[in-house]
């Protein structure tokens, strides 16, 4: 775009000069729909019933859409004893996390949204329209379900909290200078994980081993991020590196943790790490599982980041030679800055298909989420398809909304713009 | 004029590579120390022998001969052989889906727009494991009992015992027929090459493809009439403590094969759309312009550069499959985990034992994207030709 | 065919109508055209006979590509009436084909088909629209190459060739399916200087043998040149329309004074 104003800049043509203001034709021909339907029965003929074959189609789909919502609405309102969950609420978000300790989790859950809701300062919007009409049916059904699957009056009063301190930081993120809150937002991420372990293992806290249930996916798919971000962003220059044996080893490494199921590392971590690392090293088994995660999720990320890399133009590196910049000092100051930037929604994506990952740990004994809602359904007999459908809906609700969350950060770093 | 040797970037370079490899070459001795360490601690060495002794494991699904009494290898080439065939139904039906679903969303009806959308927002979302579990217990097993199976127009039958679909048995005349056969196929080639011929030369319409699969299941029938009935179609039967008849599959089978299909589709789905939009709309329009109709459109112009834009990240979303078999695990479907970790717990020499997994996996995984890569090279040696 | 002509005279007595049978190509009465709120063409009427040369100027967003589009139905017009050739422009898919085949059109940014060779990308339509046989197409395709004057390049794909070589491939193109009229959508924006005269001097080839064409160009030395007619669009309104003496030596319009004044 900017190269064609150049070139007519070149020849004289300067037509721009006196409506820059004016939408440039060609986008405003991409973005234009076909045609404006004007009433609901015109949207009706032209969506819905635009030719025989299309009438047909609708017909059939609506046919099938109708049977589904039989189906769901037999399933959730008529054959379904949801008490099970009710009881079992505290299973299913932290498992047998000893219940006086509880309040740490509460506090790191406060922290994630505190930090969350200031982040989101300048970029959250009131919904309007559609959008609106869906906020308001996703916040009744949330608080329906917390209701009902809370039960005592301090819970309820607990999960309130979170969208009151979510809108209060965000008041705050709102309030304070751009500048001081960008600082903000970046430390605060940097530092929230290490943060939230002083709040669990910190005071006599909570050891690994008892950490259960949705927490534990949580936890485990922040750990695959925080820990293997160092050696990920290390594999990734690695791999780019001119040096044929940096290279070689990087490239080995990234492809044989990659290229092997994450199931095959957690159930053969106990004997690889046992048998590689000094005997006196007597990790406790989950660590073990910790370590080969991390570098399952470094073998990604530092394919993330070459990703990112890449899309550095090289102009960028040659105005830092130019500078006389090292090669350090250009990584560090030029290439990296812009490299991750560019690379925040696909960590978030990675984040996402860690935390569906972690259901994974339920084959070395952990009482993750999944695994707790397997349990239940034993424990439960010819239950266990509502036991699984409310852990799907979890895993569902938090990866959808992050999903979203991503889409939109992409569109304001405008990373596909460049 | 040489620069002294500790400024000289040519002996930074080497220097610091050999650092390097001396640093990794340290650590791996290191490991392999301690590996060798723990090994004499428990009175075992590094060795494959044991791959040939007796395995003395039953397994429920094999597709290769097997038996208790064969080897370690043989479990072993058991499991690698059940995950591939699992990968190679697997991805052609995920395929068939997400190409369905992808242009499903591409509808202009709003209706099929939304069911697809939602399909994908629902299955994306939810990990793979939670639904391959949810398809075996909830509904799988849920099914009815053997002696009331569910019975699809009596051909096919699903129970919790596992499915069934009908297969054909080759009468006296099967041979003569496969020769019908051969002499159709060649029959459907010539017609195909003879309607391209045609067109090259009339400029009428070539239907190729109606020409030559007309040809195929014509000479074909008629083959199947003369010789009266070389095959007949059996249909699975029920037995008293399993489908009787037919192909029949395990429900662990149908579990991971069922929940790894939706959930690959759906990623396909999404893959079949942004291919398709990412085809310049300067492209349909120029297509429009020289005259083509909307089904020539698709055809010459925007389907072809799609598949090139959707093939590798397609190629992708195979090799994800492929590791994915792996969740067979959780509902014992005797893949490369389920045997490996039977077989530590039967012979130890877990070190050996993930060796193999992991040189099992890589070359797969390798041949696949081989495999890919040529097909992607064959799709896109046409203009990119530089 | 017959009938549309017929039915056209006779539901219209304004003049531009009975035009459409008297050698006049293409007849636009009050075009308008929206993108949701944003008016694109706001009453647009003008016709071009058969062998005229126009030429479209005005800023951008002022409705140019917008109209020449309309023409061969890439845009639908929301209101009015074009007819080309005696054929009412409709949402009869009929006509729209007809009229597709009977018009060519080039765009700034060349589109071909990068999947496909220079001697495919050519005969894509000949074969599949007006179904030659293949030796005739290919041999057609030949000459027009020689005429846009790289009959070499025949055999490469798009994207081995140079920018300019690209917009003649792209002409080649359209003029494969023998098209009574030629658009020009921009067709020099995108090239580097260089190469803009190699395409000006296709195009002016291709007027002087008496194809009616309509050309949307910030080429002014063209313009002069070759036009018969330049037409000066602002704000989805067709403000002035002249010969390109008059045009550029007397304009009328005080927006047509500020655009010249703009661009020269």
């Amino acid at each position: 775009m900017s190269d064609e104003i150049r070139k007519r800049e070149l020849r004289g043509l300067q037509e721009d000069v006196s409506r820059a203001t004016l939408p440039d034709e060609g986008r405003v021909v991409e973005s234009a729909p076909a045609k404006e339907p004007k009433t609901p029965g015109e949207w009706i003929r032209l969506n819905l019933f635009s030719g025989p074959f299309n009438s047909i189609l609708t017909i059939v789909a609506a046919v099938f859409l109708v049977f589904l919502v039989f189906q769901a609405f037999g399933f959730v309102f008529l054959n379904s004893d949801w008490r099970v969950i009710q009881v079992r609420m505290k299973g299913y978000m932290v498992g047998s996390f000893p219940i006086d300790e509880v309040w740490r989790v509460w506090s790191s859950l406060y922290l994630v949204t505190a930090l969350a809701g200031f982040s989101a300062g300048d970029s959250v919007r009131l919904p309007r329209g559609r959008s609106l009409v869906g906020g308001v049916i996703a916040a009744v059904v949330a608080t329906v379900i917390v209701v009902y699957t809370t039960q005592t009056g301090l819970v309820r009063l607990l999960a309130a909290a979170i969208p009151a301190l979510f809108l209060a930081s965000n008041v705050v993120g709102r309030l304070v200078p751009p500048k001081t809150m960008r600082r903000i937002r970046t430390w605060g991420w940097v530092l929230i994980f290490p943060a939230i372990m002083i709040v669990i293992r910190g005071f006599d806290g909570v050891a690994p081993n008892e950490w259960e249930g949705l927490f534990f996916n949580l936890i485990a798919a922040a750990v695959g991020i925080f820990a293997s971000f160092p050696i990920g962003i290390a594999l990734a220059i690695g791999r780019r590196s001119e040096l044929p044996a940096i290279r070689g080893f990087s490239v080995v490494v990234i492809e044989v943790f990659r290229g092997v199921p994450l199931v095959a590392w957690l159930i053969f971590s106990r004997f690889i790490v046992d048998l590689l690392l000094p005997p006196q090293l007597d990790l406790p088994d989950i660590i073990k599982a910790f370590v080969v995660m991390t570098m399952f999720s470094a073998a990604y990320i530092a394919e993330i980041v070459r990703g990112g890399i890449q899309g550095v133009h090289s102009g960028q590196y040659e105005a830092a030679r130019a500078l006389g910049l090292p090669t350090t000092r250009m990584m560090a100051l030029i290439v990296l800055p812009q490299a991750l930037r560019a690379t925040i929604p696909a960590l978030i994506g990675h984040f996402i298909s860690l935390f569906k990952d972690t259901a994974l740990f339920s084959a070395i004994a952990v009482t993750e989420l999944l695994d707790a809602a397997m349990r239940l359904g034993l424990e439960f007999q010819g239950q266990d398809a509502q036991t699984l459908v409310f852990a799907a809906l979890i895993f569902w609700t938090i990866a959808f909304s992050m999903s979203r969350w991503s889409q939109r950060l992409e569109l304001r770093l405008g990373v596909g713009e460049r | 004029m040489k620069p002294p040797l500790w400024r000289d970037i040519r002996v930074l370079h080497v220097a610091g590579q050999v650092a390097f490899v001396v640093l990794v070459v340290f650590v791996l001795r290191e490991m392999y120390l301690n590996a060798t360490f723990s090994l004499a601690e428990r009175g075992r060495v590094l060795s494959y022998d044991f791959l040939d002794s007796r395995a003395g494991f039953g397994i429920k699904e094999t597709f290769i001969p097997y038996t208790p009494n064969s080897s370690f290898l043989s479990a072993f080439q058991v499991a690698v052989v059940n995950a591939l065939v699992v990968t190679g139904v697997g991805i052609v039906l995920a395929t068939i889906l997400g190409i369905f679903v992808g242009i499903m969303r591409l509808s202009p009806n709003w209706l099929l727009r939304k069911i697809s959308q939602g399909y994908v927002e629902i299955i994306r979302n939810i990990p793979a494991l939670v639904q391959i579990i949810f398809w075996y217990t909830a509904v799988i097993l849920a099914i009815p009992r053997l002696e009331n199976s569910i019975s699809i127009f009596g051909f096919a039958y699903i129970s919790n015992r596992g499915a069934a679909v009908p297969t054909l048995e080759g009468g006296e005349d099967f041979g003569t027929w496969g020769l019908f056969l051969l002499a159709a196929i060649v029959a459907a080639f010539l017609v195909r090459r003879w309607r391209t011929k045609v067109f090259d030369d009339t400029g009428q319409p070539h239907y190729r493809f109606l020409w030559s699969s007309g040809t195929l299941v014509g000479i074909a029938a008629v083959g199947y009439v003369v010789l009266g009935d070389p095959f007949t179609i059996e249909t699975p039967e029920i037995g008293l403590r399993n489908l009787i008849g037919g192909i029949s599959v395990s429900p662990e089978f149908a579990g991971v094969l069922v929940g790894l299909v939706i959930y690959t589709a759906a990623f396909i789905g999404e893959i079949v759309r942004g291919s398709i939009l990412a085809v310049s709309k300067g492209q349909k329009e120029a297509a429009e312009a020289i005259g083509l109709r909307p089904s020539q459109q698709l055809r010459y112009v925007v389907l072809p550069q799609a598949l090139r834009i959707a093939l590798p990240s397609v190629t992708n979303q195979y090799l994800n499959f492929w590791k994915n078999t792996s969740l067979g695990f959780f509902i014992g479907y005797p893949e490369i985990i389920n045997i490996t970790r039977t077989m530590t717990n039967q012979a130890g020499h877990e070190l050996e034992i993930f060796s193999l997994l992991i040189l099992i996996y890589l070359s797969v995984s390798l041949a696949l994207s081989l495999v890919m890569n040529i097909l992607n090279k064959t799709v896109a040696l046409r203009g990119t030709t530089r | 065919m017959a009938d549309d002509i017929g039915s056209t005279a006779a539901s219209d007595v304004s003049p531009a109508g009975s035009a459409a049978s008297n050698g006049h190509m293409i007849v636009a009465e009050d075009v308008k055209k929206w993108f949701g709120n944003f008016q694109a063409l706001n009453g647009i009427s003008t016709t071009v006979r058969k062998g005229e040369v126009v030429v479209i100027v005005g800023p951008s967003g002022s409705g140019k590509s917008t109209f020449i589009r309309t023409i061969n139905r890439l845009e639908r017009h929301d209101e009015g009436r074009i007819v080309v050739d005696g054929i009412e422009l409709t949402d009869d898919i009929r006509n729209i084909s007809q009229i597709r085949s009977e018009v060519g059109m080039v765009f700034q940014s060349f589109n071909l088909f990068p999947h496909l060779s220079v001697m495919q990308n050519i005969t894509l339509g000949p074969r599949n629209v007006r179904h030659w046989n293949r030796k005739k197409a290919e041999e057609g395709a030949m000459q027009l190459l020689e005429r846009v004057g790289i009959p070499e390049q025949a055999e490469k794909y798009p994207a081995a060739l140079s920018g300019g070589q690209q917009q003649r491939v792209a002409i080649a193109r359209a003029l494969a399916m023998q098209p009574k009229i030629m658009l020009f959508d921009e067709p020099t924006s995108a090239l580097d200087p260089e190469m803009i005269k190699e395409v000006l001097d296709v195009m002016k080839e291709l007027a002087q043998s008496g194809m009616t064409m309509i050309v949307v160009t910030h080429e002014i030395g063209f313009a002069k040149e070759v036009a018969d007619r330049v037409l000066f669009f602002d704000d989805g309104v067709l403000v002035e329309e002249a010969t390109p003496e008059t045009f550029f030596s007397n304009p009328q319009h005080d927006r047509t004074k500020l655009f010249l004044s703009q661009i020269l």
